[in-house]
This record gives structure tokens, C-alpha cells and sequence, in this order.
């Protein structure tokens, strides 16, 4: 469990500012200065595969796509290219598997079945906008914990953040901490309806305070989802909170990184602002549902390639 | 257009201006400006438009003594610029300084920390700054900021700068020296010093290093800090940040963080700096003029007033050289030249002499003595002080002292008190008139002479109200706001003729934006400017315009050498270097384009070895 703020020290949360050109400038920096090339650029990108939580929230979702879907998860590259890649061995697999609390039986269904013992996340407290009565929302995690979801992204009230109680934001959480028990819980921001980085900043902290393993940008809802600048603006408020408690809380940006290049964008954000010790499946994950194929498809040009130049003779070390 | 000769170790600054041609000098290290005029040469229609010569420093003063030259740019270090100031002395040559590429940032306790760490890191540790950086920080947020900072020092990475990874390169073999120099003496004085990122050991690559708790009495805290060395101290208050920030002689740029507007404005005004940027640091456009205050240079780059140091109004005469290799500067107006006693007087006994006009009241010289001055029949016209090294000091501080009030007027203000004395000129118009006529002016030039005079003040003071701060928009994701600021104390020295109009001319425009000035009237009929200064003493505020006669060179030396003088402007016997003022009454009143520079006290310049630039 995690180290419980009391709500008198709330009181400095109210004089924090974020300065937002400032953030923009160094978010656009941090895009152009940090790319990575050719053989590390595959091995980044199969440790970026380890980070997905494959995600799959549609209305029209059944047993059968999520069968697909768990099957995906514990197979993500095509085996002959791990092989060819040397890497077949090394257990890749996504992080999570993420679907709506209706379908939570059938992917852990379709995962034993499989053999695989990745955990299956579910969304609850009324996902994607998060406006339904507070008794409904708690009984929502409660029965996808029963279902076997051993994650739970929740979703937080908005117009509370809106209308600045932050008291109330707290209390909320706590009692989501409280229902998922031992489940893992992952606080979902919605920074693309908070309004202002310090709005996000302050909410980023709140979540933290109150028992999140992890604080997620947005539910991929959003008409703006995970960008640069939140992300730098939540990354600072991890690891303020690190240094004023000891506990490291997880980032997980969802919606909208839909190709392999974004994907190594957001590591190399990552590493750069809280270092290498944030870039393990613990503590980073990355909410997506086509970047898969994208991150495949990506690799097996660059294993074309190293044919053609002979790089990859001796095979890739493991990423680290 | 004509010649113009650059100097710039960094840079090659915009200066192919509508007509001119370039002679660029660069260090051999840095090969870029060598480029740049391939390029230029292969686009073929007009060879010889950009040169660029590979030198050491030294060659400067050579390639600005070329007769060709008609305005030189020099960038670098302040050392150099002193020199080449002094080699190009009496030349006519214009001489545009920036010099030093020290910055500065303010950390409120208001600001939002990380991002001016970031400015930080932009400031100093990256390429886009050219020097080290001075950073002050509020004391309530000092160990928030070293934690910050040095756990940011860490993520930095440097290397070769074409690898588009790494976050700052290498200066040079010298930039590395110089810094290590630097480091060394500041922990031998006490300070402490933090270095880290990741960085080659190699000889050119230094760390990003932070000084601090350095004691404020010791010779590098005022010292230029080199690249890439931060500096940091800590303050209480921001009038003591203030205090601290205008303290340094330096004054090329600072930035200022704090997220609330009231504060960041106040400490932007009060920072007396080329540039301030308010929550960034190191933001550039084209468009926007760049340069500094103090010993950080004299010229701009970049917008208008960029634009406008290579250009001359038209129908400006050109000018001509005054160098003269008679003048020894050593003793020019050391001491003032014994006269014999006048002989025995005749005639009606002559009014008693005019006291120096110095705050606000007529005073009586140092020296006690005075001298006669002569009509144009030669008989006596009446007795003037005899104002020496003493007086200048004292007119100096009496100005200094009216300064921050009448640069605190608003310039409607200014504009009101202008006329007003445009008023009583014209008032005594009879009386004025009949001293020029003892001068040997026939009466309806003389009448002409005071109307125009009167006529000239009411213009200034009509320009008063016309200047103001303008803003632009750039591509910087915020306004950029151009202030026009007083310059301080001037000193003038008017010329021989036209002893009304040109001391009227002289000192409207000075007294218009915002200076207050201390004169000295016409060699040979100081009698009118001090009958103005009747006026002055009813109207004005104590200290505002300050008049001292005597001999002509020993006060202009004393001025020039004085080290709180802002800015010189001499008109002189042979060497009236300016005929544009010449010809005052032919000329309407000149155009913003005639004036070049950071302020509205533009044609400074300094004929002797003045010490400050």
C-alpha cells in the first residue's frame, strides 16, 4: 500500500504553476533531440512491444475478437522474425491485455487457454467519461475484481478538478483504492478535458497522494489525448512525488501513438525525464491497440535491411 | 551603400544591408562564414558582395583602418573592442560594439521551477547560448532549484555538434581553457562547483558546471562567466535581485521567471539589459532587435534599429576625416591656458559675472575666476565663469540627481515644460535679439534665429508625446515590446556659432527623451545660453539642464573622462565632425531615421580616448 498524505498538506498543491510555452518549447527539444537509429532502433522496439497494454474498447466487441486479441498478446511478433532477431527466446509478450468490464471473463478465458499469465486490466468507473453515480461506479470495480481483473484503470471526475475541490478528488480516489483491494489501479486523467498543465499537474499529484500504482493521461476517448507536453508536465509530477515520498508511481500515455516511431518517442521522453529505472513494465506502459502492427512491420523492415548491411549476423543482445 | 568592414568571431550577422558590401573577419576556427560566401560567390551576378577573410584577432584593427571602411561591426570579447575603439578614434568611421555574451536569469520564488531549469539548460548549456550564464535565485526556492538543476546536469549529453543527439558541443581548445581558468579561481576563493552529464574526457569537451555559494566580494563574481559555467547566488528581495543584476558592468540580456505578471514586469523595466525575456531565455527572431547597455556594446542587430545602423538619411554630407596627427591626446585640455589680465576698462562698469548654472541656480565656479567674452566690435560684453574639473563633477551629480525623476515624467509632462520655455523665449525676444546684435547678427536675423529657437523647442516637445514603446508580434509565441529609455546624464558641447539656436537645438531633444544634460554653451557667446538659463531656473526642475562655461577643451576633456557620463555629443572648433547640425537652419527637424542606436541619444560619440564605451 502506499504512503497516505493527510489532507492538511494539500495546502501547497494551490501555489503550484506550470508555465505553458515554456513546457511546449521543451517538449518540441526532447522531440528532435532524442531519436534512435538503425540496429538499436530494433531492439527499442521490441522492448517498447513489452510495454503495450493491448487494448481493445468497442461497442462491438465479443468473445471471439478478445479470444483474438489474448492470442496476440502472448504472440505479438511473428515467431520466424524473433527467430531470424535471435530473440525468440526472450519471452516478449505484451504487458497487459485492457477491455471493457463485460468482457473480462473471456479474456482471462482466452488467456488460460492460452497459457499465458499476463494480467488482464479492465476499465471501470463508468469509462469513458466518468458521469455516473458514485455507488455505481464503486460496484463496477468490485465485480470486474471479481471477474478476475487484476488491473483497473479508473476514471476521475472531471468537473471535479473543473471546480477545484481537490479534497473531494482525493476522497474519491481513496475509495477507488479501497474497492480494487489488491488489484493494481491506474488513475486515468483525462488531461485533454482538464484545462491547464497545472490543473494536470495538481491532479497528477491528488492521484499519487491517494494510492494510484499508476497515472494514465487520457481513456482514448478524448478528442486530445496523450501529447508531449502533458506527459512532461505528469513525468515531473512523478518524480516530485518520489522525491518527497519514495514511491515510484507509473506513467502509462494512452490515444493517438499508433505508429512504431511514436512509440520510440515516448521511451526516449521516458528515459530522459526519470531515467532508465521507469522504462520496465512496472512502472511504464503504453495504451494501444494498432501499434502493434505497426511496431511488426517496422522491425521486419528493419531485419530486411540488416540483411542487405549484415548487422544483425550475431543476433541482438537483449534490451536491457 | 559604400564599404563596411565585420568583425564577427561568432557570427555572421545580417549585414549585407540594402547596399552595402561586406568584409567579414573570422577566427580560423570556425569555418561556417568561409561557407556562407562560397555560397554567395557561386550565386554569380555581383562577385565581391561578401568577403570573408580567416584571421587572428589582430588583424582587426588593421581591416578597420582601411580607407575604404565606412562603418565597422565588431563582435567578441570587451578587451578587443577597446582597442579597436582606440585605433579607429578621429577616424570617420562608424563603430558598432557587441560585446561579452554573459547572460542573466532571474528565479523568483513564483516561477515554475522546471521550466526555468530548462532556461537554465537553454541559457548555458546548449548551443544556442554563446556565453556563461549569471543566475540569481530567490532564497526560499534555493535548494528546490540545486536539486533541480543538478539532477538535470546529470541527463545532459555532449559531443561532436553534428550528431544530432547531443545537447551542447565544444567551444574550442580556448573557450575550454578560459573555463577551467575560471573554475580554478572561483574554488580557490571559496565557491564550490558541481560538474556532470555525460561528456567526452577530451581535451575540447568541458562540463556543464554550476559555482556556487561563491562569497559576493570576490573577483569572479563580477568577472565575465565563461562558457559553460553557471554561476548561481542567491537573493532575498526582488529589489535586492535588482540591485545585484544591474550591479555587473555588463548588460547584453537576462530573462526573468516568476508566473506572476506584475512581478515579471517590474523586475523586466528595472533590469537595465539589451534584452530581458520573461519566462524564457535565449528567444530570437529576425525581426526583433538584439544588443546590450553598458560595457555589453552599443549596436544593435536585427530589426529597425538593426536595419537602421547601415543606413544614413539621404542628403547626409559625408563625412570627413578629422584625425590629426598634431593632437596629442595626453594633454589635450589638460589645464587651461593662461590669459593676461584684461586691460583697464572704459566705458560704463560691465554687469557682474554670470555664475555656472548647476542645480537649478546660478553658482559661483570652483575656481573662483572668470573669464571676459567679446562682442564682435571688441569691446567687452560682460564675464563668465571660469568652470574647471570641479564644477564638471558637481554638474554631473546635480544631473544625475534630477535623472530618475524626469525620466519618471510622463512625456506630456516633458512635452509641457518644453513649451513652456518655447514661451518665454519668445517673451524676450527683444532682449535676446539685442545680445545677438552686440554679437554682430543684424536684427532680423537675430529675431529669426530666437523664433526658429522657439520654434524648435515646441517641436521636441511635440516628439516628446510622439514616442512611445511599440509593440511587435514575432514568430515567438508571445509580444515583443521595444522600449525607447532614457540614456541617463548627456554632455554636450555646442559649437561657436549659432550660440542660441544650437544650444536650444541641442538640448531640446535631449531633455525630450528623457535625459537631463549638462552644457557647454558657445566658446564665443556663452551670453545667450545663459540668459536661457534665466528661464530655466523659473520653469525647470533643479539639476535638469546644467550649463558650464570656461575654456572649451579642458571641459569637454573632463567630461569625456568623466566615468558617469552617459554620452558625449561635441560639436568643436576644427572638428565639427557632424555637419548635419551644422546646417540647423536648413533642416527640418530630422526623422527617426537619423538617429541609430538603443535609444534616443544617438550620436554619441567620443572624439578623445573616452574610457567607457
Amino acid at each position: 500500500m502506499k504512503v497516505d498524505m493527510k489532507s492538511t498538506d494539500l495546502s501547497w498543491i494551490s501555489k503550484i504553476q506550470v508555465n505553458q510555452p515554456a513546457v511546449l518549447r521543451r517538449a518540441e527539444q526532447i522531440q528532435a533531440r532524442r531519436t534512435v537509429k538503425k540496429e538499436w532502433q530494433a531492439a527499442w522496439l521490441l522492448k517498447a512491444v513489452t510495454f503495450i497494454d493491448l487494448t481493445t474498447l468497442s461497442g462491438d466487441d465479443t468473445p471471439s475478437n478478445i479470444q483474438r486479441l489474448c492470442y496476440k498478446a502472448k504472440y505479438p511478433i511473428r515467431e520466424d522474425l524473433l527467430k531470424a532477431l535471435n530473440m525468440h527466446d526472450k519471452d516478449i509478450t505484451t504487458a497487459a491485455v485492457c477491455v471493457y468490464p463485460a468482457r473480462v471473463c473471456d479474456a482471462v478465458k482466452a488467456l488460460k487457454a492460452a497459457g499465458c499469465s499476463i494480467p488482464v486490466a479492465s476499465v471501470a468507473t463508468g469509462f469513458p467519461a466518468g458521469q455516473t453515480h458514485l455507488k455505481t461506479r464503486l460496484e463496477e470495480i468490485r465485480l470486474a475484481v471479481e471477474d478476475g481483473a487484476t488491473e483497473i484503470d479508473v476514471v476521475i471526475n472531471r468537473s471535479l478538478v473543473l471546480t477545484g475541490q481537490w479534497e473531494a478528488l482525493y476522497d474519491e480516489i481513496r475509495q477507488f483504492r479501497k474497492a480494487c483491494g489488491e488489484a493494481h489501479l491506474k488513475t486515468i486523467l483525462a488531461t485533454g478535458e482538464l484545462g491547464s498543465l497545472t490543473n494536470v499537474y495538481k491532479a497528477s499529484m491528488i492521484a499519487m497522494m491517494a494510492g494510484s500504482d499508476f497515472i494514465k493521461t487520457s481513456t482514448g476517448k478524448e478528442t486530445v489525448n496523450a501529447t508531449f507536453p502533458v506527459a512532461i508536465v505528469m513525468l515531473r509530477a512523478i518524480r516530485d512525488f518520489f522525491w518527497k515520498t519514495g514511491n515510484k508511481v507509473g506513467f502509462k500515455p494512452a490515444g493517438g501513438i499508433r505508429s512504431a516511431k511514436d512509440s520510440l518517442a515516448w521511451l526516449s521522453l521516458v528515459k530522459e525525464e526519470l531515467g532508465d529505472e521507469w522504462l520496465k513494465p512496472e512502472l511504464f506502459r503504453i495504451g494501444a491497440s494498432t501499434l502493434l502492427s505497426d511496431i511488426e512491420r517496422q522491425v521486419s523492415n528493419l531485419y530486411l535491411w540488416s540483411k542487405l548491411t549484415g548487422v544483425f549476423e550475431k543476433g541482438i543482445e537483449k534490451p536491457n | 551603400g559604400g564599404g563596411a568592414g565585420v568583425w564577427t568571431p561568432r557570427s555572421l550577422s545580417c549585414s549585407t544591408s540594402p547596399g552595402s558590401t561586406v568584409v567579414a573577419l573570422v577566427p580560423p576556427a570556425s569555418p561556417t562564414p568561409l561557407l556562407l560566401a562560397q555560397l554567395a560567390g557561386e550565386l554569380g551576378s555581383f562577385p565581391g558582395i561578401l568577403n570573408v577573410i580567416s584571421g587572428p584577432a589582430s588583424l582587426g584593427p588593421v581591416l578597420a583602418s582601411q580607407p575604404a571602411i565606412q562603418k565597422v561591426a565588431f563582435c567578441g570579447a570587451l578587451e578587443e573592442g577597446r582597442v579597436l575603439r582606440r585605433s579607429l578614434a578621429g577616424k570617420c568611421v562608424e563603430l558598432g560594439l557587441a560585446l561579452g555574451m554573459e547572460s542573466l536569469l532571474l528565479l523568483t520564488d513564483t516561477a515554475d521551477v522546471d521550466s526555468a531549469v530548462e532556461g537554465v539548460v537553454d541559457a548555458a548549456w546548449s548551443d544556442r547560448g554563446p556565453g556563461g550564464l549569471r543566475l540569481l535565485i530567490q532564497e526560499s526556492v534555493w535548494d528546490e532549484v540545486m536539486r533541480r538543476l543538478q539532477e538535470r546536469m546529470g541527463r545532459l549529453r555532449s559531443g561532436r555538434g553534428l550528431d544530432g543527439a547531443v545537447d551542447m558541443g565544444t567551444r574550442g581548445a580556448a573557450a575550454c581553457d578560459l573555463a577551467q581558468r575560471f573554475v580554478h579561481e572561483a574554488q580557490s576563493q571559496g565557491a564550490q562547483v558541481f560538474q556532470a552529464g555525460d561528456v567526452p574526457p577530451e581535451r575540447p569537451f568541458y562540463p556543464p558546471t554550476l559555482v556556487f555559494n561563491l562569497p559576493p566580494a570576490s573577483p569572479c563574481a563580477q568577472a565575465e562567466v565563461p562558457w559553460p559555467v553557471v554561476v548561481a547566488s542567491p537573493f532575498r528581495t526582488a529589489k535586492e535581485a535588482l540591485a545585484v543584476a544591474n550591479g555587473t558592468p555588463r548588460g547584453g540580456s537576462a530573462s526573468v521567471w516568476s508566473e506572476r505578471l506584475g512581478q515579471a514586469l517590474e523586475l523586466g523595466y528595472g533590469l537595465r539589459m539589451g534584452t530581458v525575456w520573461i519566462n524564457a531565455h535565449g528567444l530570437r527572431d529576425p525581426s526583433v532587435p538584439t544588443g546590450g547597455c553598458k560595457e555589453s556594446g552599443c549596436s544593435w542587430h536585427g530589426g529597425p534599429d538593426g536595419l537602421y545602423e547601415y543606413l544614413r538619411p539621404s542628403g547626409t554630407p559625408t563625412q570627413v576625416s578629422c584625425l590629426s596627427k598634431n593632437m596629442n591626446y595626453d594633454t589635450f585640455g589638460l589645464t587651461v591656458p593662461s590669459t593676461l589680465p584684461a586691460g583697464p576698462e572704459i566705458g560704463p562698469s560691465p554687469a557682474p559675472p554670470y555664475g555656472l548654472f548647476v542645480g537649478g541656480r546660478f553658482q559661483a565656479p570652483g575656481a573662483r575666476s572668470s573669464r571676459p567674452i567679446q562682442d564682435s566690435s571688441g569691446n567687452l560684453h560682460g564675464y563668465v565663469a571660469e568652470g574647471g574639473a570641479k564644477d564638471i563633477r558637481g554638474a554631473v551629480e546635480a544631473a544625475h540627481q534630477a535623472a530618475p525623476g524626469w525620466a519618471g515624467q510622463s512625456p506630456g509632462a516633458r512635452a509641457g515644460l518644453l513649451w513652456a520655455l518655447a514661451a518665454a523665449l519668445e517673451r524676450r525676444k527683444s532682449t535676446l535679439a539685442s545680445r545677438l546684435e552686440r554679437q554682430g547678427v543684424e536684427l532680423k536675423a537675430a529675431e529669426a534665429e530666437v523664433e526658429l529657437s522657439a520654434r524648435r523647442l515646441r517641436a521636441w516637445g511635440a516628439r516628446a508625446q510622439a514616442q512611445g514603446h511599440t509593440l511587435q508580434v514575432s514568430g515567438l509565441r508571445g509580444p515583443v515590446l521595444r522600449l525607447r529609455e532614457p540614456l541617463g546624464v548627456l554632455a554636450v558641447v555646442c559649437p561657436d556659432e549659432w550660440p542660441l539656436l544650437a544650444f536650444v537645438s541641442l538640448l531640446a531633444p535631449a531633455l525630450a527623451c528623457g535625459n537631463t544634460v549638462v552644457m557647454v554653451p558657445s566658446a564665443a557667446c556663452p551670453l545667450l545660453a545663459l540668459e536661457v538659463c534665466q528661464d530655466i531656473a523659473t520653469l525647470f526642475p533643479a539639476g535638469l539642464a546644467n550649463v558650464v562655461t570656461g575654456d572649451q577643451d579642458h571641459l569637454t576633456r573632463c567630461l569625456a573622462l568623466h566615468q558617469d557620463v552617459q554620452a558625449l555629443w561635441y560639436f568643436g572648433s576644427a572638428q565639427v565632425l557632424f555637419v548635419l547640425f551644422c546646417h540647423i537652419q536648413h533642416l527640418t527637424l530630422p526623422t527617426g531615421s537619423s538617429f541609430s542606436g538603443n535609444s534616443p541619444a544617438l550620436l554619441e560619440f567620443l572624439l578623445l580616448r573616452g574610457e567607457t564605451p
